[in-house]
């Protein structure tokens, strides 16, 4: 639990770190003392003292829109091209109206506060946000290697040390945000891109949300969603760990456990838990896996007294050296195939593209909903 | 949509050629021009190829995977695995002596899942693409024969990307004052039947007998006139109905899967979040429904849980052996807490038997009684009892037993432990009248 709180100590802004690196010099029970406190609620986050504001900083002028590189229910994420440096990035674009008609406001502002505070090696990266009259605009890195899914689907399923390696990094990417109390809630192959390197890249912060005690709102992805959540219980960061366990199913198997042909359907298997595990997974990952899929709660792995570390310590998890892991210093098991510096779009899947209307500034009925951006 | 610099560049280049040469068949000629571009571009492309590889790039890693003419390379292609960890897997396929590996081959061992690419059918217009061919010029090995324990994906796995699905975002702590906008009271007949109705569906099982009665009671009239569609494929849905009376059928895609009658229900996925409707529903009678909206079941739904859980909460807090815990430890109790019903007459807790668990009374009666004494008291909803099993191994003092229906939650000494550590020190260590000089 120790290492925990030094691994994030390099992720912060200079100011908290030369202050907890003081703390850190101090005896161990110190530190004990520390992560118990931030475990405990008793103090604010770290990340609370961080700045999210970014009003102002980049307007569309500054990007050369470029093709689509993913659709979702508000509006979609093109490949965009820096005027200034000539770099490639991500720009997420989402339909005001779009997401006041799904009353996703409140997500939304959520989603933009939690990638602003976040600074993790596994997450990405936003770099500012701005809008129009109509959309809405998030600056990102382009993680050029595609989403895993699409490496997923097309290898059918993952050999369980290619699996353990992406759970591993996805592992260290929740502590992080649990570890700052953010829930991230959306845990699924579709979220997570690969870097050029092959290091995943958690995307997608629609659901995130800085939560210090339990909360309500049905979300996730119905193949993934938690028991509690569907029982319409008060729930907190344990339903990562749940979709932690249905994402490591579902990259050994090629399937997840309790899919079916309606979200009814599949909501009620994951009611009942009856979990088959395929005679190929080896018997340290059915350990696991048992141990994050399951509806109680004093026995789902994460949740419990030792936290994350009972995870990172589980068998499964034995080769896996955290901090190497944590600094990238660990070979990827796949590299994805990047004609460099060119905004390479080749893993990424087509996407028909529709005439734009961005950049038009005129009356708009939502102004008063989405000052932050 | 404006084009981009590098189409625009790609054009002019183009327009450069037409001017220089002006040809009379434009279409032939633009054809030999680009497939003309295309071979230099793939050309250049083919000479960085070794160097690439030998960084861990790899440019080609189906052949023809870069080959803008292919369309079908992505889903008929091997991905050729690292490992960063020891392998201990039973069904990973390492790579043999009989490999044709080029010495090039940056990866530590090779993992071939992609088990199924021969299957699949090969673009007849790309004979590049053939698996089979030990001259494709492949870096990579190919697919070994299927193992006998990989069983294929199942057919009805949905495998293509899933979309996220919300509910709206309610603060069930301010719903006091909220009243539902239909409610109206049914006759005792209909509440039965219409129990029945809803009984076997998840959303409504686990509802106590007060908040199925209120949610019965919210259920809005609706009379539908034979021909009406009722919900349309697409649409988004707010509503779940239950046919009172009258016949309705469904349809998807155009064609229909199926009909019901009086007593069924469907558009329940409504109740849950907006999303778009599976299935359109056509009455084929003159129909009287019942009809519930999302936000009035959702608002009973959280209102109620939310109620339980400051009940938890401040119940917990005032039990004393619990006392010193944080908040956070208690909400993860309040997490944990599981649910349980007696009947009348049900023994709860015996005298004598060895305690593992605590109990927080939900609602009921329960009595509390000794051997030697008889009657000793009578505890109610908001009491507790059960809790010094935490502390101690000794055996139960007195018998519970419930005297009405009874709902407890309850917590063991192991939950408890493995959630919180052992209950002895965690509740001794937040314990603020513990000397500190230990």
């Amino acid at each position: 639990m120790m290492e925990t709180h030094a691994q994030y100590v390099d992720y912060l802004p200079t100011k908290e770190k030369q202050e907890t690196s003081q703390e850190l010099e101090d005896t161990a029970q110190q530190q004990q003392i520390l992560y118990q406190k931030a475990m405990n609620q008793e103090q604010p986050s770290v990340l609370q003292q961080r700045s999210t504001v970014s009003k102002g900083k980049y307007t569309l002028n500054d990007f050369q829109i470029m093709r689509t590189l993913g659709t979702g229910s508000f509006g979609r994420v093109h490949l965009v091209r820096s005027v200034h440096n000539g770099r490639y990035y991500a720009i997420k674009v989402l339909k005001k109206q779009q997401i006041v008609k799904m009353k996703q406001i409140e997500h939304t502002n959520d989603e933009r506060r939690m990638l602003k505070l976040v600074e993790h090696p596994f997450l990405i990266r936003m770099w500012g946000t701005f809008q129009d009259s109509n959309n809405l605009f998030m600056v990102m890195d382009y993680i050029e290697g595609g989403e895993l899914f699409s490496l997923l689907r097309k290898s059918q399923r993952f050999p369980n040390p290619v699996a353990k390696f992406y759970a591993a990094e996805v592992v260290l990417a929740l502590e992080y945000l649990h570890f700052n109390n953010i829930i991230y809630r959306d845990l699924k192959p579709e979220n997570i891109l690969l870097d050029r390197n092959g290091h995943i890249k958690i995307t997608d912060f629609g659901f995130a949300k800085e939560v210090t005690t339990v909360t309500w709102t049905l979300c996730g992805t119905p193949d993934y969603i938690a028991p509690e959540v569907i029982a319409t219980k008060p729930y907190n960061k344990s339903v990562d760990w749940w979709s932690l366990g249905i994402l490591i199913y579902e990259m050994l198997a090629g399937y997840t456990p309790f899919y079916d042909t309606t979200p009814m359907k599949t909501y009620e298997k994951i009611l009942h838990g009856r979990v088959t595990y395929p005679s190929f997974f080896n018997s340290d990952v059915v350990d696991l896996l048992s141990k994050l899929i399951t509806a109680d709660l004093t026995r789902r792995i994460g949740n419990l007294q030792n936290g994350t570390q009972e995870i990172k310590s589980h068998p499964w998890f034995s080769e896996v050296v955290w901090e190497k892991l944590l600094s990238k210093d660990i070979e990827t098991p796949y590299e994805p195939p990047i004609v460099s510096g060119v905004g390479d779009t080749s893993l990424f899947d087509q996407y028909p593209e529709e005439r734009l209307n961005y950049g038009i500034h005129g009356e708009d009925p939502y102004e008063a909903l989405f000052t932050d951006f | 949509m404006a084009i981009t610099s590098d189409q625009k560049n790609e054009i002019d280049l183009f327009h450069k050629q037409v001017e220089i040469e002006n040809p009379s068949d434009i279409i032939q000629f633009g054809a030999n021009y680009f497939n003309r571009r295309l071979e230099l571009q793939r050309g250049f492309i083919k000479k960085q190829e070794n160097f690439a590889l030998s960084k861990g790039i790899s440019l080609f890693p189906n052949d023809m995977a870069q080959d803008p003419m292919s369309t079908t390379h992505r889903s008929s292609s091997a991905v050729n695995f690292k490992s960063p960890f020891v392998d201990q897997d039973p069904h990973s396929i390492h790579s043999g002596p009989h490999s044709n590996n080029s010495s090039s081959e940056p990866f530590k061992s090779n993992f071939n899942v992609t088990t199924e690419s021969k299957k699949r059918i090969n673009s007849p217009m790309d004979p590049s693409q053939s698996n089979d061919d030990p001259s494709a010029g492949s870096n990579f090995k190919r697919s070994s024969p299927h193992p006998s324990n990989l069983s294929p994906i199942p057919v009805h796995f949905n495998a293509e990307r899933r979309t996220s699905v919300s509910g709206e975002t309610l603060q069930p702590g301010n719903f006091d004052d909220w009243t539902p906008e239909h409610y109206k009271e049914k006759s005792e007949e209909q509440l039965k039947r219409l129990e029945k109705s809803i009984g076997k569906n998840f959303l409504f099982n686990k509802l106590d007998h007060d908040n199925k009665r209120l949610v019965i009671n919210c259920l809005e009239e609706k009379h539908v006139p034979k021909e009406t569609v009722i919900i349309k494929q697409g649409d988004q849905g707010d509503y779940f109905y239950i046919v009172e009376d009258g016949n309705v059928e469904f349809i998807v895609n155009d064609a229909k899967v199926s009909s019901s009658g009086s007593g069924s229900s469907f558009g329940e996925l409504a109740l849950m979040y907006n999303s778009p409707r599976a299935a359109t529903v056509i009455a084929t009678s003159d129909c009287i429904l019942w009809a519930l909206d999302r936000l009035t079941f959702r608002k009973i739904l959280l209102g109620s849980s939310f109620k339980k859980r400051v009940l938890y909460d401040d119940l917990l807090k005032s039990i004393p052996v619990l006392k010193s815990l944080t908040t956070y430890e208690r909400a993860k109790l309040a997490d944990a807490l599981d649910t349980k019903y007696y009947e009348p007459d049900q023994v709860i807790i015996k005298e004598g038997d060895v305690g593992e668990n605590f109990y927080l009374i939900e609602y009921g009666e329960c009595q509390v009684t000794r051997e030697d004494k008889g009657l000793l008291t009578t505890l109610h909803k908001g009491d507790y009892f059960g809790e010094v099993a935490l502390l101690n191994d000794l055996p139960r003092q007195a018998t519970v037993t419930a005297s009405k229906k009874t709902k407890v939650a309850t917590l063991g000494k192991s939950g408890f432990q493995r959630l919180l550590g052992p209950a002895v020190e965690v509740l001794k260590l937040n314990d603020p009248t513990r000397s500190s000089r230990e």
